[in-house]
Formats: structure tokens, C-alpha cells, sequence
């Protein structure tokens, strides 16, 4: 969601399509006139638009982005460099619309986070970003040299705001591709995920996007500029998460940090601002897009897509998940990530093929579109899945049950299987990355888990070297079987792809040696969960110690082949840190904790007949 | 007034050098002729040798040699040795008479080789043989033997070369003037090699035997091949290797001193026996003892190879120069960084062209003023720089005790609680890495690589000072004086001492780095950087040759001497003591049960809680 901002504009500098080297507005003040309005929403607040319509005349349709990152350059005469999602659509013959959203930027009125849509607005007084973009488009249709039709997308927080676009949408909303978008924030977005406060992430958005604004709406003030080449070492350092309040860091009791961490379950606050519970009766088409390696909102992606499946019978919906990271499909290429290598620019595919037919069809009757129901790229077999339905039929879910010593396999353990046991220790959680870093690493996702198979506080379960390949495409469950000293305790489930002893992969550039991958622990899935919440998200629990129990919980769909020779394995864990804050081990309001109260806790995790843990994969048949 | 000289000639000898020649290969053939010999020793077997002899006659040449059990080649008296790629050509600039000799019983040598041969203080008839003997024997060959030599012969070689250099300097023959022995291999159960306080370093152990231990029952060319690894990440290998009988099976049974290694776990006769420094007795020639202070493989056997001459043989000319090198870098064309930690200069240039080349001109060539190397030639890290002293240890250096407490905190006041203690789990199953990542063979820059990996284990125990508010110098050998109790009946500690870099630092020319990238610099701030690690298995504490199990529960004194370091802690950095109970695979895991490890079976390895007590200590040699 956020720090898309900055990795965007990295990704956009190299940019291919023009034949300058440097980035330059040139071509787009030569083709597009900028106008900037103020566009009065139904109860009187005025929100900041940018319009950009092509000096040919015409009729086109609207392509839209509403976003509270800044519809920036601000001033008639300051034009942006490119327009659109791809440059494709920006040659295309299209009206580009940038407005702030509510609240932010030169907007009036006051911003709220995940704005809860209203179902039954009563008065003008009744708002929501789906009558903001409903007002927005009457606005543009009486005022632009428009062909009736309205497109809508983005990424990330600009994608939360398509998809608010669409319940109770305007009729002339023909087209949304919602991109990455946030769509959860307690569940699997950004924030939480399964109620684990994603420390890392929130403290170094958060730090920047909600400071003071500035008094012509043209920046914000940072709370605080944190410099750190090692955030493992800052984030424990800093101790218990009542201490980021204190003077150096979040001083203002109503910011959306505070209100962040003030949240701590899943209530009425996080409940209202669930955007999937809206999505029916949905008319506009839909082209959901996200990245298996995004660290920020791979469940908003899928998630909005099942739930306009689930709410919306007959919609016209369609998936697309590649691997890619937060965003990474807008930028002029994408050949490789991690030890993945692509062999082409995935890029120029999904540009060319996808979203710009996705627009140019539903926008302007141009071409066709016939893009199935879900385009997913498969990792390990590295080419690209066409499917009728997502999950695909073929996908069956099949146990993979924790065996004692280290195994893994589809057949139950024996009666004396026990357990495995580690210590959690909050003074030493485990890293969610071997890599010193400032910043979130954002390899992570495909990174080599050996540096956390060698620590005593990791357990490890492995089958057994494929005989075949083995495809795994849908959602992942993890069943454990869980025992504990302490009353909380987070588990971290990570699916693992291991290469084969000996395996390397082809060097990428000439004069360079082949990349050794013999034992590699590729990472493929991983998901932490909150313990507490097992019964509830709402009504948090404590275990009591020593009495095993249940912790069920999914992990974000997965498309990818184990080759044969390969091993699958599983990882468990109770931290991830500095990614999820420390779970104290003790059952309690987290933020309300001090020092003392994080203690170590011995954890079992079993694996016998009667208690048998197992992780649920989504095996395809043959 | 001679300091203020030594500083000029560091300046001025650069210059004089970059003015000469290159010595590329089209120079060495055209100014040598080589020849390959067998020398008759004094039993009748015969060593091969390979003498590269200058054309010059002007004036009478004086021999280096360097023998080796690495082998002599290229064989073949039209293949020269590519001595233009080091700083050998130096030498053939100056017309020294090269000699390279493969030692008895390797390559195309007759004989029986053996390992580390123990020096024969008694020898009496012509069968009793060992490498004094034979260098002897050479010696006298070669200045009776070679055209226009000058009778003044000089020995060095680095590692096992530098064994041969030791035994050399106890040949007493005497046209040997000058020995430099360079990172020597001196004790393989103390501290070089192989174990260090008889811990085994399998790693090292098994990659070396399983290739350089095979049996040459013939003079051959040919060399012998190692262990075919399919695993390429050490710690899987070693992990799943298990016991030292599993690493025994795959090495088969030909490597004898594979072995021989395994039927003598304790430092008894025969460990001490092959000691070097058992021959360090009356030694004639002038000696240049050379070391790196990141040496991986023979750092102990640079330091106490010295200390023994001094203490043995005081009437010997015997130098110490210790710079901050992996294995053999003062020896290579870079000697400005090891991994991630930069030095500021090229110490490697500076020791050959103003203390290596000018050591063996004046004693070799009587060339040049004596250079009057002083006692200890160190480089400092820290402040990088080098320093000249009359003594080593300084005479100013005060051991004084470091404690760590309970709080994690280090101070240099005892006191407290004699009964606060920290503790930690060691799971064989899951040992602390020596280093992070995945690699195949041992890493030369682990001796300075960043602890933070190990710092967040929750099987390592990490004390550490407040930033310093001055700086502070250590200049000596530590000592590690903990006092620990276990829960079974044996255990390892594994002693750190890291430099904790600023969290702001970064190197000058450098942006602070926010992260790690490909191809990028390392994020230096906060950088944990290991100055000196050592390993003591804890059955040793009483006696390395009777080895004394633990009583669980019981506290215990553990103390053991880590190699000395020479390195200035800067203001604003902070100094940090790492203890832990493995440090794998570079060193075997303990079983920690008092068994025969050598032997040890897979349910032998148990978990042990250890605890270390808050009158726990590290003695460290300060600077004032």
C-alpha cells in the first residue's frame, strides 16, 4: 500500500517506451490540456481533480484514479510525465482523470481510513467514496468531451478506492480494474494479518502518510523521518508497542496509528470497513489484479475477487495473478525476481494483452476481450494458467500431515507420534529475513529459509524427494494441534519449495557463474495468525496452558509447481519479526504491555493419531 | 632516530620499485634456467627439486627455498612456475636462486611422507631422518652444489610450508641465515588446523584429508582428488553427516593420519610429539615469524611459534610482523579489506616491499643497511595503523578483567551477585552457525563478519559496554575465565570478542547504506564485527591429556586463552562478548555427554542447558 509510492517512481525512471533517457512531460503537454476543478460532492465538500483531455477533439472516455497519495504536479502549467495505467492506454485516445480523495491533499473534508460504505444512505449528509466517485463522474460526464463511458482503476490504496467505486455504482462505470487493492486491514491487509500487527510496515507508512498538512494541501509534514540500517535491531531496541507513543515517535493520540493499534480486534471499527461484504449486485466489469510476491495486499487481490464471486452472481469479474510484487505490473518490464527468471517480459504481455483490451473494449467497443476467468501465473513451471474458475476445478485439498522426526506426508502418523517442541523467546524472535536491512526486504516472499531452519525456535517437517511434479493451485489451510506454557502465542506457517543437492540455475549475464541452488529453501506461502483469535476474531481467547487446542487458519492462495526431485516443507514458527510485532506470550491488550510482560513460552506442536496437525494443500489432479 | 628511517624507507620504497622493470614471464625465461634434481639424503632417499637458476655471473647468488608438501610444479624443466603473478619476482629481480622442493614422500619425492614428522632431538645414525635433517641434507647439497651461489641460504613458506620452514630453522646447517615462517602450522591439537583446544574443526579437517591424505606409494605427478560433494551448503553437510564415524565412513579407510587423528583424542604423546616447537632450541638462524591476524587456519601457530622461540631460544635474532590478513594475504596483491572491514591501505604491499624483501637482502645478500625490523611489526585494526614495539605484548599492556553480568551488561568491576547467571539452550540439532549464509567451503572472511546473525539466536548469550567515550586498545592474548554449569557431563564455549560498530557509521566515500544490495556495499551501521572467536571443549579444562567430565548442576571454572589481537576499539563504538556452545560445522558439535566423540553415536547428542555464572570473565590486554 504504501511505500508503492516510492518504488513506483524507481520502477517508471527506466522507462522504455520513449526515446529520451530522461523522464520528460513533453509528450504529454504536447498531446493533453491539464485543467485543475474542485468538484462539489452532495453534501457541499469539494474535492481537488485533475483532468488531462487530448487536444484533438473528440469524445473519449474517462479513465480515472482517485487516490489519497496526491493527484500532484499541482499547477495548470505542471503536467505529469505519463498518463494512464500503461503507456499503451495513455496513446489510446482517453480523457486521464487524477482526483484527491477525500480529506487528503487540496481536498476538503476529513479523510477516514477504509471509508465504511453506507448501504442505505439516508441524506446528502450520508457519504462514502461510492458517492464521492458517483458524484465525480455526473460531475465529468456534463463537463468533459466525453463518450458516456467511465473507467476506474489503481493500485493499492488507489485500489481500495475502485473497488468502493463499485457498489451502488454510476450507471456510466462501465470498467474497473482494481490493482492490489487493500480490502481487509485486520484480516490480511497491510495492517494485521488474522489480528498480528504488522509492526514493521504500519510504523514506517505511518510515520510519513498522516503527519500535518501543509496549508496550500500541497504536502504533509512527516511525524518523524526514522533512519535505520538495521530494523531488527531498531524494533527491539524500542521495546513493548506502548513505547512508540512516547515523545520520539507517535505523539498524537488521534492519529491513524493510534487508531491502528487502538484496534486491536476485529470490531465493529475493522468490521465496518470490510469493503467485500458490498460487493453485490456489482455491474461495471472488473478486472481484479495482483502479485503473489506483494508483501502488502496479496488478500485484498484475491479476496476481492471471491467475495464479487460469492455477492454478485452474473458479474462479469475476471482474475489476474502474476508474480509480481506490490505493483510491479505497471512498470515498463518484469523478467525475473529472486532465483526466479522469467524468460520474458511478463510485463509487455499483461500490458499488451490484458488490461489495456480490458479497457479499450469495455470503454470503446475496440477489439475484444476474451480473457478467461482467471490468468494465473504458475511459479516453478514459470508459464502462465488459464482457468474457468478460481479455484480451479481439479484442485483437490489434500492433508499433509506434520510427522514426528521431521517428516511430512499424506499418511497419518502413528499413535506415538508426540509432538516437536521450541522455546519462544520475545527477546530473540525470529528474523522474517536473513538480509541487515533499513527497510522491509522486499525479497522476502521467495527468500531462502535456511538461515531460520538452523534456529532451535523454528521447527522443520519435510516429505520426502518428489517422484513427480507436484502442482498445488488455491488456498492453503494450516490444522495445528497446539499445546503452550504462556496463554498467547503467534504461529507462522511457511509452505517451502527445497531444491534438489546438487541444482543451480543458468547464469543472467555473461561472465557471471551459474547460481547454486542445491538445498534451497525457496519460500512460496507463508501466514502468521494470532492465536487468540482462534474461535473469534472478534472475542480473543487465552490458551490454557498445556491443554491442546486447535489453531486453524488459510493462507493466501498459491499457484506453483514443485518439480520432481524437489522436497516439500514446512516451517513453523511463533515470530517474524520485525514484520509482526512480538506476541507477548501472555493473553492481554498487547499495547498495554510492558517489558516484564513478555516471557518466554514453550510451545508443542503434535503429531499423533488422535492429535494430528496438518496443512491442507491444494493439490491438482494430473 | 632509526623509527623516523623505517618511516622514510615505507615511503620511499614504493616509488623505487614502480620505477624498475616488470618481471613478466618473458623476463624470467630469459634471465633463469631451470633445473629439476634429485638430492640424496642421508639415508639414501632421494627428494626432488626444482632450482631456477639466474644467468647472471657477475656475482655469486644467494638460494630461497621453500619446501613443500603441495608439490614443486610445474614438472618439466621448460615450465617455469608463474612467480610473475606474486611478489616472488621480486626476488628473481634480484637473482636469487629459487629453490622449490617437494618434502619426502609427496609428489615426485622418494620416501615416506609423514604428517607434521616429529622433530628427532636425538638423532644418531643416518636412518634417523626428519624435515631438520633433510633440510639439512638440501642445504648442503645445494651450496656445494649450485653455480655461483654465495653459501647463504634462506628458508620461508606460508601454512604447511611454513611447518617446513620451522623444522628448517632446527637444521643448524650453517649457510642458513634466515628463516621466515609464515602462518607455520605448529600444533594441530592446540590450536592450528585442526582443532583449536581440542575441539575438532571437521570442516577444515575433512575437505583437507579427504583429498591431500590419500597415499602416494609412488613418486607421481599426478595429484589426488577430493571428496565428491553433492551437498553445497557445509552446514547441511556436516548436519546430516552427523557423527565423526559418519565423516570416517566416507573418507574409507586409506587416509592414515585420518586415523590416526581419530585414535588420539587427547593432547597425549603423540599430539605432543608433532608439536613444531619441541625443535625450537638453539636456533641459529635469524627468524621473521609471519601471521594474520584473521587467519583461519594458523593464526595460533604464527603467535606461539614465536613466543616459543623468545622463550626457548632467547639469543635468537627473532622477529614477529602480524598484519590484518586471512591466510596467506600479505603474501597476494591486496591486502586493503577482508570482507566487509577495510584496513585504509594495501598491507600487503607494505609488508613485502619494506619488511620481507629487505629482511632476506641483508641477510642473505648483506645488501642495504640492516633494516633493524623492530621486535613486533603489528598492524592495529580499529585505527589502522601499524605499529613498531620493542616487546610483544606491550610493555604498557595491562590484562585486566572484563565481567559479564546478568543484565547483559559488561563491566569492569567484579562484584555483584556471584549467583546471578544468564543461560541458553545448545540443541545439537540446530548448532549456531559460524557464519550466516549458505556457503560450500569455509569462508576466509567469517574471522571478521558481521555477529548481528548470531546475535538474535536465542542459543547465544550477548554482553556488551555502553558506546566507549575514549578509545580503547587491546594489544596480547584474551583470556575467557567464566564460570558455568551445565546440565549434562560435557560442553563446548565457543568465546567472542566484536567490535559494535556506531549505528550512523559508514566507511568515508560510502552513502549509509539502508540495506543490503546486490552488488552493493554492506550496511555497516551497528555492524557487529568478530576481532577474535575461540573454541574450548570444556572436558579440557583441567588437562588437555586427561580430560574430566562435568557434574550436572555443578559450577565449574572454564578458562582458556583466545590468540592475541591488536585492535583499537574507537570512541563511540562499542566492545561485545558473544558466548555460545557451537560454532558449526567449522567445529564438530559436542554431544555434550562425556563420551569419545570420535565414536559418538546419533542418540549420543543431547541437549544441554548451560549457564554462565556473573563472576564470568574476559581478561583482556589493555592498552593504556
Amino acid at each position: 500500500m504504501r511505500i508503492f509510492i516510492a518504488r513506483l517512481i524507481l520502477l517508471f525512471l527506466p522507462f522504455a517506451g520513449f526515446a529520451q533517457s530522461a523522464p520528460d512531460t513533453g509528450w504529454v503537454r504536447q498531446n493533453f490540456t491539464k485543467s485543475e476543478v474542485f468538484i462539489t460532492m452532495r453534501d457541499g465538500i469539494k474535492l481537488f481533480t485533475v483532468i488531462y483531455t487530448p487536444r484533438e477533439s473528440g469524445k473519449y472516455p474517462i479513465l480515472m484514479q482517485r487516490s489519497p497519495y496526491s493527484s500532484r504536479p499541482y499547477g495548470a502549467d505542471q503536467y505529469r510525465q505519463r498518463l494512464g495505467p500503461n503507456t499503451q492506454l495513455m496513446k489510446a485516445g482517453y480523457i486521464f482523470v487524477y482526483q484527491d480523495v477525500r480529506g487528503r491533499y487540496k481536498s476538503e473534508g476529513s479523510f477516514r481510513e477504509m471509508t465504511p460504505f453506507i448501504a442505505n444512505k439516508k441524506s446528502n449528509k450520508d457519504v462514502d467514496e461510492s458517492s464521492d466517485t458517483y458524484d465525480t463522474i455526473e460531475w465529468l460526464l456534463a463537463n468533459t468531451p466525453n463518450n458516456g463511458r467511465v473507467g476506474q482503476y489503481g493500485i493499492s490504496f488507489p485500489g481500495f478506492y475502485s473497488t468502493a467505486s463499485l457498489p451502488a455504482a454510476h450507471p456510466a462505470l462501465k470498467a474497473v480494474s482494481p490493482q492490489a487493492p487493500m480490502s481487509d486491514e485486520f484480516i490480511g491487509d497491510d495492517c494485521y494479518h488474522n489480528g498480528a500487527f504488522f509492526l514493521l510496515d504500519n510504523f514506517s507508512f505511518y510515520s510519513g502518510f498522516d503527519g500535518p498538512k501543509a496549508a496550500n494541501g500541497e504536502s504533509y509534514t512527516p511525524f518523524f523521518r526514522a533512519r535505520y540500517s538495521d530494523a531488527y535491531q531498531y524494533f527491539l531496541k524500542m521495546g513493548p508497542l506502548k513505547n512508540v507513543n512516547n515523545e520520539a515517535f507517535f505523539r498524537d493520540s488521534n492519529s491513524i496509528w493510534r487508531q491502528t493499534v487502538k484496534n486491536d480486534t476485529y470490531n465493529e471499527f475493522w468490521q465496518s470497513r470490510n469493503i467485500r461484504q458490498h460487493l453485490s449486485n456489482i455491474k461495471p466489469a472488473v478486472l481484479l489484479v495482483g502479485g503473489w510476491f506483494d508483501a502488502e495486499d496479496l488478500f485484498g487481490a484475491l479476496k476481492t475477487y471471491a467475495a464479487i464471486e460469492k455477492l454478485s452472481p452474473g458479474n462479469n469479474s475476471r482474475l489476474v495473478m502474476g508474480p509480481w510484487t506490490h505493483g510491479a505490473w505497471s512498470a515498463p518490464s518484469w523478467t525475473s525476481f529472486g532465483t526466479y527468471q522469467f524468460g520474458t517480459n511478463l510485463n509487455q504481455y499483461y500490458q499488451d494483452e490484458i488490461e489495456t483490451p480490458f479497457f479499450n473494449y469495455y470503454l470503446k467497443d475496440q477489439g475484444s476481450f476474451q480473457l478467461s476467468e482467471a490468468t494465473v501465473y504458475e511459479t516453478g513451471s514459470n508459464q502462465w494458467k488459464q482457468y474457468s474458475t478460481w479455484p480451479p476445478a481439479g484442485s483437490t485439498p489434500t492433508p499433509y500431515y506434520l510427522q514426528p522426526a521431521g517428516g511430512l506426508g499424506t499418511g497419518k502418523p502413528a499413535a506415538n507420534g508426540g509432538f516437536s517442541s521450541y522455546i519462544s523467546d520475545p527477546a530473540k524472535p525470529v528474523p522474517y529475513t536473513a538480509v541487515t536491512s533499513g527497510g522491509r526486504n522486499n525479497e522476502y516472499m521467495v527468500e531462502d529459509q535456511r538461515f531460520a531452519a538452523r534456529r532451535p525456535d523454528v521447527l522443520v517437517f519435510e516429505t520426502d524427494t518428489l517422484s513427480s511434479d507436484l502442482t498445488l493451485t488455491g488456498e492453503i489451510v494450516a490444522n495445528l494441534l497446539v499445546s503452550m506454557t504462556g496463554t498467547d502465542a503467534d504461529f507462522i506457517v511457511k509452505l517451502i519449495d527445497v531444491w534438489p543437492d546438487p541444482s543451480s540455475l543458468p547464469a543472467t549475464q555473461q561472465g557471471q557463474r551459474p547460481t547454486q541452488m542445491g538445498g534451497y529453501q525457496q519460500m512460496v506461502r507463508a501466514e502468521v495468525f494470532r492465536g487468540k483469535f482462534r474461535n473469534s476474531f472478534s472475542k480473543p481467547e487465552p490458551f490454557v496452558p498445556n491443554k491442546i487446542e486447535k489453531v486453524n487458519f488459510k493462507l493466501n492462495e498459491v499457484a506453483h509447481t514443485f518439480k520432481k526431485g524437489h522436497r516439500v516443507m514446512i516451517q513453523v514458527q511463533s515470530s517474524w519479526f520485525p514484520l509482526v510485532d512480538r506476541n507477548p506470550n501472555k493473553f492481554g491488550t498487547i499495547a498495554n504491555m510492558d517489558e516484564k510482560d513478555f516471557q518466554k513460552n514453550t510451545i508443542k506442536l503434535y503429531h499423533d493419531s488422535r492429535n494430528s496437525s496438518y496443512i491442507s494443500l491444494p493439490v491438482m489432479n494430473q | 632516530m632509526r623509527r623516523s628511517l623505517f618511516y622514510l624507507l615505507f615511503f620511499l620504497l614504493p616509488l623505487v620499485l614502480v620505477a624498475q622493470h616488470e618481471q613478466d614471464s618473458a623476463w624470467i625465461r630469459e634471465h633463469y634456467t631451470k633445473k629439476e634434481l634429485y638430492i640424496p639424503m642421508r639415508d639414501g632417499v632421494k627428494l626432488f627439486t626444482a632450482v631456477y637458476l639466474p644467468k647472471d655471473a657477475s656475482e655469486k647468488h644467494p638460494i630461497l627455498m621453500n619446501r613443500t608438501p603441495y608439490s614443486c610444479s610445474p614438472y618439466g624443466e621448460d615450465q617455469f612456475r608463474a612467480f610473475w603473478m606474486n611478489h616472488w619476482k621480486y626476488y628473481l629481480r634480484e637473482n636469487y636462486i629459487i629453490v622449490i622442493q617437494d618434502v619426502r614422500g609427496r609428489w615426485m619425492s622418494e620416501g615416506q611422507f609423514e604428517d607434521v614428522r616429529p622433530f628427532n632431538k636425538n638423532k644418531k645414525g643416518n636412518t634417523d631422518i626428519d624435515e631438520a635433517s633433510d633440510t639439512y641434507d638440501a642445504i648442503d647439497w645445494l651450496v656445494n652444489n649450485l653455480p655461483n651461489n654465495n653459501a647463504h641460504v634462506g628458508v620461508f613458506g606460508i601454512s604447511y610450508p611454513g611447518f617446513y620452514s620451522t623444522m628448517a630453522a632446527a637444521s643448524g646447517h650453517p649457510a642458513l641465515k634466515a628463516v621466515s615462517p609464515q602462518a607455520p602450522v605448529t600444533d594441530w591439537f592446540m590450536g592450528d588446523d585442526f582443532h583449536h583446544n581440542g575441539a575438532f574443526f571437521q570442516m577444515d579437517g575433512f575437505s583437507f584429508y579427504s583429498g591431500f591424505g590419500k597415499p602416494r606409494p609412488q613418486p607421481t605427478k599426478i595429484g589426488p582428488k577430493g571428496f565428491d560433494f553433492k551437498v553445497r551448503d557445509n552446514y547441511k553437510f556436516y548436519l546430516e553427516a552427523g557423527t565423526l564415524q559418519q565423516l570416517a565412513d566416507y573418507m574409507g579407510d586409506s587416509i592414515k593420519f585420518w586415523k590416526e587423528l581419530y585414535a588420539h583424542p587427547n593432547y597425549d604423546e603423540w599430539w605432543q610429539a608433532r608439536n613444531a616447537r619441541v625443535a625450537m632450541y638453539d636456533v641459529k638462524p635469524a627468524m621473521l615469524v609471519v601471521g594474520g591476524l584473521f587467519d583461519a587456519e594458523d593464526c595460533y601457530g604464527a603467535w606461539n611459534l614465536y613466543k616459543a622461540i623468545e622463550k626457548q631460544s632467547p639469543a635468537t635474532n627473532n622477529k614477529i610482523v602480524m598484519g590484518p590478513w586471512y591466510h596467506g594475504q600479505w603474501a597476494s596483491r591486496d591486502g586493503s579489506r577482508l570482507g566487509n572491514v577495510r584496513f585504509g591501505r594495501n598491507t600487503a604491499f607494505d609488508y613485502q616491499n619494506n619488511i620481507e624483501i629487505p629482511f632476506f637482502n641483508y641477510y642473505l645478500k648483506g645488501k642495504g643497511d640492516d633494516p633493524a625490523l623492530p621486535e613486533a611489526t603489528i598492524f592495529f585494526t580499529g585505527e589502522n595503523s601499524w605499529k613498531q614495539l620493542p616487546q610483544w605484548p606491550p610493555q604498557n599492556m595491562t590484562p585486566t578483567a572484563l565481567y559479564l553480568q546478568a543484565n547483559g551488561n559488561l563491566s569492569w568491576n567484579a562484584g555483584g551477585s556471584s549467583n546471578a547467571y544468564r543461560e541458553y539452550i545448545s540443541d545439537p540439532a540446530h548448532p549456531v552457525p559460524y557464519t550466516e549464509d549458505v556457503h560450500f567451503g569455509r569462508t576466509r572472511e567469517y574471522m571478521t563478519d558481521d555477529q548481528r546473525f548470531a546475535h538474535r539466536r536465542p542459543d547465544v548469550l550477548t554482553y556488551v559496554t555502553a558506546p566507549l567515550d575514549e578509545d580503547l586498545t587491546l594489544a596480547g592474548p584474551l583470556t575467557a575465565d567464566l564460570r558455568v554449569s551445565i546440565s549434562t557431563t560435557d560442553a563446548d564455549f565457543v568465546v567472542k570478542l566484536i567490535d559494535v560498530f556506531p549505528d550512523n557509521f559508514s566507511y568515508p566515500g560510502d552513502a549509509p547504506q539502508a540495506g543490503r544490495t546486490a552488488g552493493g556495499s554492506y550496511p555497516m551501521g551497528g555492524y557487529e564485527q568478530l576481532v577474535r572467536g575461540e573454541i574450548m571443549r570444556g572436558r579440557f579444562r583441567q588437562s588437555f591429556e586427561k580430560p574430566v567430565a562435568f557434574k550436572p548442576g555443578k559450577t565449574e571454572t572454564v578458562k582458556f586463552e583466545l590468540p592475541d589481537v591488536a585492535h583499537t576499539f574507537r570512541k563511540g563504538h562499542r566492545l561485545m562478548i558473544q558466548v555460545q556452545s557451537s560454532w558449526f560445522p567449522l567445529a564438530d558439535r559436542n554431544p555434550q555427554q562425556f563420551v569419545n566423540i570420535y565414536t559418538a553415536k546419533p542418540e549420543d547428542f543431547k541437549l544441554s542447558t548451560i549457564r554462565i555464572f556473573e563472576a564470568s570473565s574476559i581478561v583482556l590486554p589493555v592498552v593504556k
